[in-house]
């Protein structure tokens, strides 16, 4: 940031009131100047990292200081998905200056910085754009007026003579820093409501810009939680049970003693922890560790094994067959026209169980002194980390300050906090300022799975061959019952023993799952086409693994079901995938035309080169509309994907070159998904442990892939997530168009 | 005792002689840009140079470097001196979360030192060690050969530090 003082500029000013000045220096950030906020609710008892001590905390996103530096405190998590980009671009462009210019600071933990939509301060649901759209134009469109305000009464000089160009105020030919009035300024009423710029005027909104976080990415500077360190900081790791939910019944730690650099051997909830000088040497010391095991009940039981009648895909099998379903949806009468039905098709579909797989491996550093703890954590959910630290920390929530860093991938694990919370209490009961590293062996047996899922689709066709019902059930394990432990852990301490809180996460549990549908586990199984009549229902199949977020959710599944009976419907009448597919969009343009603009750049089943073959998918999911075609050969069994064509119309996109990185981005890791990606369990022991048999897709595997973003004027829409779910049905619709099979089961594999 | 050249430097430590360069780089000597993230080798997020070859260093002992060369991404390039490599990567905004990034810059600049003009299988082939769960690999590609192209014109180098002060490095939190 440079700072030119335009002194040559000889225009006589007004003074800065001090009084109200040195109000703001004891309330301010770092630095003072011009400091706002959205919405501001007052002076919520949270500190905040980047504050100064003092008794009253403010809120602020922007910041213009008066030696001219413009900080924008990141309310959202960075985890790839670009929105430390796309959020400061939002700013940078009402505040009419290159977001280039602007300081980003991955911002802490506030009431100011919930999600509107999860009244959380959680990034997920692919909505930080889509909520911060207006609400950020807005403030940044106020804040640049303030200054111009303030430049207007300092310089004595018309309002309408004051025009801002590149964060410089523009008066009669010379620039002078927005800098220089942000004292001035932070002494106004802000106001509410200025004018915000039209499309045409953009000049950073829907340009190609450089990543602002790309030079710390490139050059290893980049903090990561990971990176996190201090004078004094032990390393520590965690023995869990091989069960998930198992926890220690005893332990003899007198081998893993002695090993080098140990310093700490604690018990906690889940486990025993090592703590020593390095991270390494903590992890060499756990194979020392002897721990009898209380295993948890239920998922000891539970084996993968497809071929048992009663475990693995035969207890979601049996709970589809049960009568015990959920109507969540409903639409005409299916069971009627089931009756009257010209032709009726039926299929079913397997999705496994899928672990994250962050290039990250979880990580928190905690410390604790003085009933104080700070934590250094790269986090989707600051907000539940805070309070699940608190309860096992045993230090009140206020108490706790959370640092937040870069994330070294998400795709929803780092909502979970169950990291954090081991963390607290490794700190807590050693005593020693820990951080907690996870290996990838921890990272892939003790995730919070995307939930394995068996649905069955009953369909039926008028004699003019349309969709006349459709009809699924779902069987799988909820997120939601699990989500609350969590929550009810983290949110209830502050008024509950311990021991009510655990009786309440698990009746929660109860209660949830006999009574609600969490709309995650049905979410993309029904919405998209036109049928008269049509109705989606749960079945709850839960051998108790924990299951929670996965990049896109329940569409990460019900894009593959959804996209590839369609494909079987479209087959069987031989009908063309794409006209059959459109057929059915008469209500729901906006996928109607990416299937069109997709189908157009991919040639569709024209002039393709020998061997190869192409399947087409569309699903719309956070908001946006997304089609894919890929071309994939198969030769002796092997399958190779070449190229995907990816359509999206997600409303104005802010940073083209971001919405692109994030379909080629969920097209890869949703083929990894679809090509290899499988959780087992036997007697309820994970069998994968790395990436040698949980692999990921690699480069030489990565197909071609040509994104097209829909030209569109309307407010943005969700990126991070809807790319993914159509890819796997893309790919097996190719499939069965290479070689006739319809591969129902993921990962796709081809008998060979 | 185990001596070797770190970024320009010699640099000397006193660690057990089965200890993963990976953890002396990041835990003993506070270079943080190398990362963890397999344990076994698998996922390249822990590469160096090693006289030059991009090696998988959270599973070789230091034993094993004893007198040999060692550069990571801190001896490439800084945020002020960007190698050409690095700014190709800038440019084309390749970086999403950024954790595997270190990794994939050190095979990428091992590939330019010997190849200068890579094909598309030549960089899949150097590349395919290095495994990026955010599925930067098509911008990776066109980075690597804008960097090439760049080097071929001569208006660029693949080593900015020859000599890495560890006091100079900032993190950007
Ligand atoms: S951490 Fe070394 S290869 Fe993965
Ligand atoms: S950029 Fe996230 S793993 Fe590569």
């Amino acid at each position: 940031m440079t700072t030119s003082r335009s002194s040559d500029i000889a225009l006589e000013r007004k003074g800065v009131n001090t009084t109200r000045r040195n109000f703001l220096k004891n309330m301010s950030l770092v630095g003072g100047g011009l400091v706002v906020g959205l919405p501001v609710t007052g002076c919520a008892n949270v500190l905040l990292p980047n504050a100064h001590e003092s008794v009253l905390q403010p809120n602020a996103l922007l910041q213009i200081t008066s030696d001219n530096v413009v900080n924008f405190y990141l309310p959202r998590s960075e985890m790839g998905q670009g929105i430390y980009t796309g959020l400061t671009t939002i700013v940078g462009e009402e505040l009419d200056l290159d977001p280039q210019q602007i300081n980003v600071i991955n911002a802490g933990l506030h009431e100011d910085y919930k999600n509107t939509e999860f009244k959380l301060q959680v990034t997920g649901g692919s909505n930080s754009i889509r909520t911060h759209f207006l609400p950020l134009r807005h403030l940044a469109a106020n804040a640049r007026l303030v200054i111009r305000q303030a430049a207007a009464q300092q310089l004595n000089l018309n309002l309408a003579d004051i025009q801002t160009d590149n964060g410089k105020i523009m008066i009669k030919g010379k620039a002078l820093d927005y800098g220089e009035f942000a004292d001035y300024a932070n002494t106004l009423p802000f106001p509410e409501d200025a004018p915000l710029k039209d499309k045409h005027e953009f000049k950073y909104i829907g340009k190609d810009n450089r990543r602002l976080d790309g030079v710390a990415k490139a050059t290893g500077t980049a903090q990561f939680g990971i990176d996190v360190d201090f004078e004094g900081l032990c390393g520590a790791a965690l023995k869990r049970c091989p069960i998930m939910g198992g926890t220690v019944k005893s332990f003899n730690d007198s081998d893993a003693k002695g090993m080098p650099g140990v310093k700490s051997i604690v018990k906690i909830h889940n486990g025993v922890a090592v703590v020593a000088d390095h991270y390494y040497q903590a992890k060499n010391a756990l194979p020392k560790l002897k721990i009898q095991w209380n295993l948890p009940k239920t998922l000891s039981k539970f084996s993968s094994d497809s071929t048992a009648a009663d475990n693995g895909k035969g207890l979601f099998k049996t709970a589809l067959d049960s009568d015990n379903a959920t109507n969540v949806f409903e639409k005409g009468d299916g069971l009627t026209a089931l009756k009257h039905a010209h032709t009726v098709i039926s299929a079913e579909y397997w999705a496994p169980y899928l672990a994250h797989a962050t290039m990250e491996p979880m990580n928190c550093t905690a410390k604790l002194a003085d009933n104080r703890l700070e934590l250094w954590v790269g986090c989707q959910s600051p907000e539940l980390a805070k309070n699940l630290a608190a309860y096992y920390a045993h230090v009140p929530a206020e108490n706790i300050i959370i640092h937040s860093t870069f994330l070294g991938g998400g795709f929803g694990r780092r909502s979970e906090s169950d990291f954090v919370a081991e963390a607290a209490a490794i700190a807590r009961a050693s005593n020693l300022p820990i951080k907690l590293c996870w290996s990838r062996e921890d990272d892939l047996q003790n995730d919070s799975y995307r939930p394995a899922s068996m649905a069955r689709f009953t369909v039926s066709l008028n004699k003019a061959g349309l969709i006349d019902s459709w009809t699924v059930k779902r069987a799988g394990p909820q997120l939601m019952p699990y989500a609350i432990d969590n929550v009810v852990d983290g949110i209830m301490p502050s008024i509950l023993p311990n021991s009510l809180v655990d009786w309440m996460s698990k009746a929660g549990y109860r209660l949830y799952n006999s009574l609600l549908v969490d709309h995650t586990s049905v979410e993309g199984l029904y919405e998209d086409y036109d049928a008269p009549h049509k109705s989606s229902d749960h079945v709850t199949a839960d051998p108790g693994l924990p299951v929670g977020a996965w990049r896109s959710v329940g569409h990460s599944y019900s894009g593959f079901f959804k996209e590839s009976m369609m494909d079987e419907i479209a087959a069987l009448q031989n009908q063309d995938s794409v006209d059959f597919r459109l057929k059915h969009l008469k209500n729901n343009p906006k996928l109607a035309n990416v299937l069109k603009v997709a189908a157009e750049k991919a040639a569709w089943n024209k002039g393709l080169p020998k061997g190869h073959y192409q399947g087409v998918a569309v699903h719309a999911s956070f908001s946006s509309f997304v089609a894919q075609i890929a071309q994939v050969s198969v030769v002796n069994n092997q399958l190779f994907v070449h190229r995907v064509v990816c359509a999206i119309d997600c409303g104005l996109a802010i940073n083209p070159g971001i919405v692109k990185a994030q379909m080629e981005s969920g097209i890869i890791d949703g083929l990894s998904a679809a090509l290899y990606g499988e959780i087992t369990l036997q007697d309820g022991v994970v069998q994968q442990s790395n990436y040698h048999d949980y692999p990921a897709l690699r480069i030489h595997k990565s197909p071609e892939i040509d994104v097209v973003i829909i030209d569109s004027d309307e407010a943005p829409t969700g990126v991070g997530e809807p790319g993914l779910p159509p890819i796997a049905a893309a790919v097996a619709n190719a499939i069965f168009a290479a070689t006739g099979t319809r591969l129902r089961s993921l990962p796709l594999k081809l008998e060979g | 005792m185990i001596s070797f050249e770190l970024n320009g430097k010699t640099t000397e430590v006193t660690v057990a002689p089965d200890t993963a360069l990976l953890w002396v780089v990041r835990d003993h000597l506070k270079l943080k840009g190398s990362k963890f993230g397999c344990g076994m080798g698998l996922c390249g997020a822990c590469s160096m140079l090693i006289d030059g070859e991009s090696t998988r260093t959270c599973v070789l002992p230091m034993a094993a470097i004893q007198g040999r060369k060692v550069t990571t991404i801190e001896g490439i390039g800084t945020p002020d001196m960007l190698s050409t490599l690095q700014s190709a990567w800038v440019e084309a905004s390749v970086a999403q979360c950024g954790y595997c990034q270190s990794g994939q810059l050190v095979s990428a600049t091992a590939l330019l030192r010997k190849n200068s003009n890579p094909s598309d299988n030549e960089i899949d082939e150097a590349m395919s060690g290095n495994i990026c769960r955010c599925g930067t690999y098509p911008n990776i590609k066109k980075a690597i050969k804008q960097a090439a192209k760049d080097l071929g014109e001569d208006s660029g180098q693949l080593q900015m530090v020859a000599y890495f002060d560890p006091n100079s490095i900032q993190q950007e939190a």
